[in-house]
């Protein structure tokens, strides 16, 4: 039960990530979007997918999945703003 | 269950393509694209939840890494403005 809430939730959050990120038209919104709606999105998403079907089928690799995207998802919108920033984008 | 929420996944993968297809600058594109790879690995990550295969798993995670690996390079080659 509380599995499809979590999966629901993250549905509905990665879905929220695509629709600000074609409803924005500068590159920092939706640097932004992406990096914090799809980020929490995953995130959310793997927890329930451990959840919705139990320990034995994802194991630890689930939870280093969790991690790599916490830590590299910020990153990687922290890359692209910053190139855009030096480049001289300023919307 | 599980299949609807892939199915709904997979459809949410349409705005980052648009994005990739009609953003006018490159970031545009780098974030629809890092968005794109963000899904496909959580698309895999579901079907290894689906289909009971835990190697999906590996290969959800090589993806996210790869996928990380070059939206951060493309940046890093955006950065010296031929553009």
């Amino acid at each position: 039960m509380i599995g499809e809430i979590l999966l629901s939730l993250s549905l509905a959050l990665v879905w929220l990530g695509g629709v600000g990120m074609v409803r924005f038209r500068a590159p920092y919104c939706r640097l932004q979007v992406a990096g914090v709606a799809d980020i929490g999105g995953a995130v959310l998403f793997l927890t329930g997918l451990i959840v919705y079907s139990g320990w034995h089928v994802t194991g630890g690799l689930m939870i280093a999945l969790i991690l790599f995207l916490l830590f590299t998802g910020p990153l990687a919108t922290h890359a692209i703003a910053k190139s855009a920033f030096v480049v001289g984008v300023r919307d | 269950m599980i299949l609807l929420v892939e199915v709904l996944l997979g459809l949410s993968a349409i705005p980052p393509l648009l994005v990739l297809w009609r953003g006018p600058t490159l970031w545009d594109r780098l974030a629809g694209a890092s968005s794109l790879n963000l899904r496909v690995a959580l698309i895999l990550a579901a079907h290894a939840a689906l289909s009971g295969h835990g190697i999906l798993l590996d290969v959800a995670l090589a993806y996210a890494i790869f996928g990380f690996l070059g939206t951060v390079l493309v940046a890093r080659f955006g950065e010296r403005g031929e553009r």
